[in-house]
């Protein structure tokens, strides 16, 4: 009786789940087909004239203060935000996996150096880095995505390299060198694909956070400059008329909200996927 | 005619040492096993012929085999005798085998590094290869994970005897098995022994499978070899006290059936 009900309600958790991806999923989309069709709006062209003006169907946002249709700009602003903290995470993926890989593989020297430098990274919470760096270089976005890989590639190479250790000592690695094959091959094609799944889940969690990073970096003015339309600036612009025009504040923050939660439940979902322990063997 | 001699191999970790002075030497196409409890530092002797010694672990001595010293070897050098000179099988049958890979891509991994066949031709052999050692062409298309145990073993030893290797040193190879599956690995590699002439140097802390197969017996005990010689000679007519014991110590060949045992070959 007991399980049955248990099996119900994971049914049910598991449908409403699917149904929220979908609907998180169809709501950009049809955002991005209208944006195509009607909307021709210039992201940075001011226009004071068309100031705060509210909902209607040539802005079914409205405008800012300095009268850019919302839309637009949050449509745009997805490829500032989400954009490049996909390109920072693809960047700290594709350094942090090999070096994490082959410090496990070599072991000695090598390994003890890197991880030594990883630990130094990682005893730095991420936005202090993110904004002592910023601070360094200069405000602006290629600087902000610059300190996030600084910060991110530990965590890919930590990872990696815990992985290949707990393969490193299984036979099939000493039977692929008994079978000749070179490091290299041994490292990318018997231990690489250990960690897809690992790999994945963590990005898909790590995106949610990149996204934050960027957007708070960016309303404290330490990331995309104005006039660029980014979900955090332009809170940060809202600020001001934010009793005239709530809604100027709330939609930027909504999209953030979704896209965080959406990359939060694509990170279970892989998770659930990936989870081998979990799997029944046929 | 000796095929591999090993010359006062000593092999020693950071702290302490693991085996002392050892010499012994295989015959081609001999079954020569090595016998001892673990942590005698017999499976360390056999990685330190393929110079698969974890790092840490340093082999000083000589291991002869074609006329060359197998511990002075480059790696490019030993990478072109092992696997296809000496080839290996381990015991943990389940490990041995990249998970994600087919039995069909760990054969591919070895024909294509020894052998310069086309893509039908590899595939051709390794089902031939399969069929020999009892298994049916379909497991070439499967995953490790859809074998059982004693499948996994066979196809493990199909894949090292591919090349046509001199030497086979099987580590443990039935220990992870039940006695039906270990019994079938183990008429496989006398029948193979004898068919491709390959030497076998089989590692095991069973006497059951010394008695039948063997040809010639080294006892390992704390790193050092207390007693060599033919099979029967040692089994029938131990001089070391430690082999006695340890003959004596195994189920099968307790003194009672022991003396049913010698009645049986004499």
């Amino acid at each position: 009786m007991e399980l049955a009900l248990a099996g119900n309600t994971s049914t049910l958790r598991k449908r409403l789940r699917t149904a929220a991806l979908l609907f998180m999923l169809a709501w950009p989309a049809a955002a991005a087909v209208y944006a195509f069709l009607v909307l021709n709006y210039d992201p940075s062209l001011v226009s004071l004239a068309d100031r705060l003006l509210p909902p209607s169907f040539a802005h079914p946002l409205g405008t800012d203060h300095l009268g850019r249709d919302v839309l637009t700009r949050l449509l745009l602003g997805a490829r500032q935000t989400v954009g490049y903290g996909l390109l920072a995470l693809i960047a700290a993926v594709a350094i942090g996996v090999p070096l994490g890989i082959w410090a496990g593989f070599k072991g000695g020297l090598a390994d003890r150096i890197l991880m030594r430098i990883a630990d130094a990274f990682l005893s730095f919470p991420d936005t202090i880095v993110a904004i002592v760096l910023t601070g360094l270089l200069g405000a602006g976005l290629e600087n902000l995505l610059l300190a996030i890989l600084v910060v991110k590639w530990v965590s890919y190479a930590r990872l990696a390299r815990s992985t290949v250790l707990t393969e490193r000592g299984k036979d099939y690695v000493l039977m692929a060198r008994i079978n000749g094959l070179r490091p290299g091959r041994i490292m990318s094609k018997h231990l690489f694909p250990h960690l897809i799944g690992h790999v994945l889940v963590l990005a898909s969690l790590d995106v949610g956070k990149i996204i934050l990073l960027i957007s708070s970096l960016s309303y404290i003015g330490l990331g995309a400059q104005p006039p660029a339309p980014e979900w955090g600036a332009m809170l940060n612009e809202a600020r001001p008329y934010f009793q005239a025009q709530p809604s100027l504040m709330v939609y930027p923050g909504l999209m953030i909200v979704f896209v965080v939660l959406l990359m939060g439940l694509l990170g279970d979902y892989w998770r659930d996927k990936f989870d081998v322990r979990k799997e029944v063997r046929p | 005619m000796s095929l591999l001699t090993v010359n006062r191999l000593s092999i020693a970790g950071p702290r302490q040492p693991i085996v002392h002075e050892l010499s012994f030497d295989i015959r081609a196409g001999e079954w020569f096993a090595v016998v001892g409890q673990s942590g005698s530092g017999k499976s360390v002797a056999a990685s330190a012929i393929g110079q698969l010694l974890p790092s840490n672990l340093k082999a000083t001595g000589e291991i002869r085999y074609d006329g060359r010293n197998l511990l002075a070897l480059s790696p490019a050098d030993m990478r072109r005798i092992r696997g296809r000179q000496i080839a290996y099988i381990f015991q943990d049958y389940q490990g041995a085998f990249t998970p994600f890979h087919t039995i069909g891509r760990h054969f591919d991994d070895v024909q294509r590094l020894h052998l310069s066949l086309s893509k039908d031709e590899r595939r051709q052999q390794a089902e031939s290869s399969l069929v020999f050692v009892g298994l049916s062409e379909e497991v070439y298309d499967r995953y490790p994970s859809q074998l059982s145990g004693g499948q996994l073993q066979r196809a493990a030893i199909a894949i090292a005897l591919l090349p046509k290797p001199d030497l086979l040193i099987a580590d443990e190879p039935t220990t992870a098995l039940d006695s039906v599956s270990s019994f079938r690995v183990l008429e496989l590699l006398s029948r193979l022994q004898k068919e491709s002439g390959c030497a076998i140097l089989f590692i095991t802390h069973d006497w059951r499978h010394v008695r039948k197969y063997a040809d010639r017996i080294a006892v390992m005990k704390d790193g050092r070899i207390v007693e060599a010689g033919d099979a029967q000679e040692v089994l029938h007519r131990p001089r070391h006290p430690y082999t006695e014991l340890l003959i004596q110590s195994s189920p099968s060949l307790s003194r009672f059936n022991r003396l049913s045992s010698s009645e049986v070959t004499s």
